[in-house]
């Protein structure tokens, strides 16, 4: 099969990302090269140069050499940044707030989501908020927060579901507690989400109501970037599709949904289609039981995809290295989907959420030369990561890794 | 407690009795026709095999056999058989893993298992055949583990043997510090020192306390209990111990008895690297260093070099991956711990992350990923943990002579995509995905009925009123339901 199986020995992989190698110009060659963009290209090589892929196509003798090829992974619900100070703690409903201004470039958590082959993630707030703020599209490496921003304000985030009022209650007891505030129910928060959309639909014809975030939700309503919420059961889907399709009646724009960690999507196909909503699903589970309760069937993702949903898949960010975003497609193919579909769902479907296909996503020439190799079939378990490049600089050195 | 059957037990224990229950077995003949038969590490594939297994052990094996007449078929063409998997140990399956007492090796998970545990048909789902179920690993010195097999409803049709070996921790208990810990460890072993001593002192005096106390206990002092045998094992002796007929030693101490007199085996928990060198010192200082097993959690790969001198087997607790954070910087290392273990020829044993996806067959799947061989990797759930448990010639791979427990897999084994169709044991077909609810609901959630789209506040969808019409029906029929009440308050208020 491949010359890195052959010559792997079992010891402590050591990641190469301080190897000080800056190059970013390099030849890939693989058994299989999945591009994400058509058929795979069996005995296949990939171009990189100055960051860029120049070409891909039939070729051996790569610089690096491995079994599979397949584009960066994206993880648009990727979890980083989460903690508490993520959570604006002023109002329950933020839209002006960028997670971007408080991102820690040196979080470890960028590299544990690197050599797992992850390269572009979404950051986005912690669910605590009910609108919580504008999200960033980030490479999981790179010199500079200038250079690894692949797109500022790529959608407003929010939550729907207990998340951001569990916990909560009146002023009583400790003033000063973060629980002392409101909503303190579902109703609460689907309350907060429709008065912030009226009130930037109202502030649009009286400018004097204009508050801060306003403009963000305006363009939201308006379709200029997604609108993200996370709701995990079937009731808070619904609430979030229903939500768009209240200010669609009532003439305030047209936003374009994204549910978040849609985990029982499986049993709302038709409201989903009806409403054009894409979906990021949360990790799958042993069990099926996942967050809020809710029940996570293992073939939601093939369901979904066969009825024309456009699903991406998620790892949240787990710091089990047997979780993460490389596994999941592999778990959404136990439940039905296709090879094809499981690498879209992973690749090219979430870079087309946020719009950012043309740089990312597949492999093409021109795109980013964000890259994974594999040792072997992409998402088994019997499959390591042992290769990533980002921007064409190797994060992951699969001349060393021992994978 | 029924004294009897404590007797009974504490004989079985002392002879080591290994009870592969043949009422469990199948009494007819059942042959398997697969698309291909993987027998097991170091044994060849064999395309179209056939395995017929007779009174539930495998009777032949291979491309070229005869099936009985009287032979229930499976004809399965577009499936893979596979040895069924071996849990080295385990402590799901039962009621609480622990009893709250330092040293409890009197007790015994067969008091403990739950047969109806969803864990045990978990096992059986993913493929699991043999269990080891030990105690927890919040212990000091725990109870007797034992060795079943996920079939049945109680827990004489689950045995496969009766005593696997005694569970100790070289990790601190809950609220102890490793000092008491190890000194915990320390005074069990002395306790019993002290108590054979003692039998031995008041023999010599002539008081025969210790036999009226197992007579009033009602403990069998017949046959071998009757006999007095000097102290075998080769840690420490107590001199004398010849005079004392067996079934006098206090039942709470026979089992430690049997363990330092190198007819018990044991399961040492080490949580820490630091954890392994005081099990290997208390296995040392007692004399049952060469029937331990350590369990250990995968930072003790550190203590890999200790562990290859003593000479010991380990069973890994997951995860195969190590993630070691460097408390300066914060940096990560991933350690493929099989890999180190490998590398200092320790043997190993690989053990369930979870019941279900991360179970063993997963870890074996991981540790191919990284780079270890397909052999070996299937070792470490089949044959290597067969042998750890001194089932080595009953279970592990498909072979003439060992028990019948086969996986029929729909496609390769370690494959992410693949399933356990069939699952027999003991020659009897005990489950077949087909009529697995549970998994049929796992995989494909069902909606349940009025939960489909029905429209809401923006649906496009006509909203359906209680009788069936439309929304704007409906809408007329509130107005007018309104109407008539308002009306018939008014002539209320008239009246």
């Amino acid at each position: 099969m491949s010359t890195i199986l052959a010559c792997a020995a079992l010891a402590a992989v050591t990641v190469a990302q301080d190897s000080g190698d800056t190059r970013n110009s390099w030849t890939v060659s693989a058994d299989v090269v999945y591009t994400a963009a058509g058929e795979p290209i069996e005995g296949g090589l990939v171009t990189v140069s100055d960051g860029k892929i120049r070409s891909v196509s039939k070729g051996d003798g790569g610089q690096l050499e491995c079994y599979a090829v397949t584009p960066g992974l994206i993880d648009l619900s990727a979890r980083i940044e989460r903690d508490w100070n993520s959570v604006e703690q002023s109002n329950e409903v933020t839209p002006q707030m960028r997670v971007a201004d408080a991102l820690d470039w040196f979080d470890e958590s960028w590299k544990r989501e690197a050599r797992g082959g992850i390269t572009t993630v979404m950051v986005n707030f912690n669910d605590r908020n009910v609108v919580g703020g504008m999200s960033v599209v980030v490479k999981t490496a790179g010199e500079s927060a200038k250079s690894r921003t692949v797109k500022a304000d790529a959608v407003l985030y929010g939550a729907i579901g207990s998340a951001p009022s569990s916990n909560n209650h009146p002023a009583f007891g400790r003033p000063d507690d973060f629980y002392s505030r409101r909503p303190t129910t579902r109703m609460g928060v689907e309350w907060e989400w429709r008065k912030a959309l009226y009130d930037a639909a109202a502030a649009k014809k009286d400018k004097t109501r204009a508050v801060a975030g306003t403009s963000e939700l305006q363009k939201a309503l308006a379709g200029e970037f997604p609108l993200m919420i996370q709701a995990w059961t079937t009731q808070d889907i619904r609430t979030a599709v229903f939500l768009k399709e209240e200010m669609e009646r009532e003439g305030f724009g047209s936003p374009r949904l994204v549910v978040d960690a849609a985990a029982e999507a499986w049993r709302e196909p038709d409201l989903l289609v009806r409403s054009k909503t894409a979906v990021v699903l949360p990790p799958f589970t042993s069990l099926g039981r996942t967050g809020d309760n809710s029940f996570f069937a293992w073939d939601t993702a093939a369901l979904l995809h066969a009825r024309g949903i456009v699903v991406a898949l998620s790892g949240h960010g787990s710091r089990e290295p047997s979780q993460g975003l490389a596994y999941q497609p592999g778990y959404a193919m136990r439940g039905g989907m296709t090879f094809d579909a499981a690498l879209a769902a992973v690749t090219i479907q979430p870079a087309r959420i946020v719009g950012i296909d043309a740089r990312t996503g597949s492999l093409e020439a021109g795109k980013d030369a964000d890259l994974v190799l594999w040792s072997g079939k992409p998402f088994e378990p019997t499959s390591a990561v042992i290769g990533v490049l980002v921007d064409g600089r190797l994060v992951l050195d699969p001349r060393t890794s021992t994978k | 407690m029924n004294a009897h059957h404590l007797t009974a037990r504490a004989s079985a224990i002392l002879l080591g009795a290994i009870l592969l229950a043949s009422a469990a077995a199948a009494e007819g003949k059942l042959a398997i026709k697969a698309g291909k038969v993987i027998q097991g590490p170091g044994l060849p594939d064999i395309d179209k095999g056939v395995i017929v297994i007779e009174n539930g052990r495998i009777a032949a094996i291979g491309t070229d056999v005869k099936v009985p007449w009287d032979a229930k078929v499976i004809d399965a063409p577009k499936l893979i058989a596979f040895p069924g998997f071996v849990e080295a140990h385990s402590s799901r399956g039962m009621d609480r893993p622990n009893e709250n007492v330092d040293p409890a090796p009197f007790l015994s998970v067969r008091d403990s298992i739950d047969p109806v545990n969803f864990y045990f048909e978990d096992s059986l789902r993913w493929g699991i055949t043999t269990i080891n179920i030990q105690q927890g690993n919040n212990c000091v010195v725990a109870g007797q583990g034992m060795v079943v097999r996920p079939v049945g409803i109680t827990i004489d049709e689950m045995t496969v043997k009766t005593n696997s070996g005694i569970k100790l921790s070289a990790t601190p208990k809950f609220g102890m510090s490793a000092a008491t810990q190890a000194q915990s460890l320390r005074k069990a072993f002395g306790d019993l020192r002290r108590h054979l001593e003692q039998l031995v002192e008041e023999k010599k005096d002539g008081n025969d306390r210790a036999k009226r106390e197992a007579l009033f206990q009602g403990r069998d002092l017949e046959g071998e209990n009757a006999k007095g045998r000097a102290m075998e094992g080769s840690a420490w002796k107590v001199a004398g111990l010849e005079m004392i007929p067996r079934g006098e030693i206090d039942e709470k101490q026979a089992p430690l008895l049997a363990l330092v007199e190198g007819k018990m085996a044991a399961f040492f928990y080490c949580g820490r690297p630091m954890d392994v060198h005081r099990a290997l010192e208390v296995a040392r200082e007692n004399g049952f260093l060469a029937r331990t097993t350590l369990v250990i959690s995968p930072a003790c790969y550190k203590a890999a070099d200790v562990i290859a001198e003593a000479g010991v087997p380990v069973v890994l607790e997951n995860p195969v991956v190590y993630v070691e954070s460097d408390p300066m910087t914060g940096a990560e290392t991933e350690i493929f711990v099989p890999g180190e273990l490998k590398k200092k020829n320790v043997r190993f044993a690989l053990s369930s992350s979870n019941t279900t996806t991360e179970s063993l067959w997963f870890q074996a799947a991981q540790c191919v990923g990284r780079g270890m061989t397909r052999n070996d990797a299937i070792a470490a759930v089949t044959t290597i943990p067969a042998d750890m448990l001194g089932l080595g010639k009953q279970v592990g791979s498909l072979e003439v002579g060992k028990v019948g427990n086969v996986l029929l897999y729909s496609g390769e084994p370690l494959s992410v995509t693949s399933w356990v169709e069939k699952v027999v044991v003991d020659g009897n077909e005990v489950y077949d995905r087909s009529k697995d609810v549970r998994v049929k609901h796992l995989l494909e959630g069902k909606a349940p009925a009025g939960t489909q789209a029905m429209g809401g506040a923006g649906s496009a969808e006509k909203p359906v009123c209680c009788d069936g019409s439309d929304a704007a029906e409906h809408a007329k029929h509130l107005e007018e339901q309104e109407k008539k009440a308002k009306k018939d308050k008014g002539e209320g208020d008239d009246k």
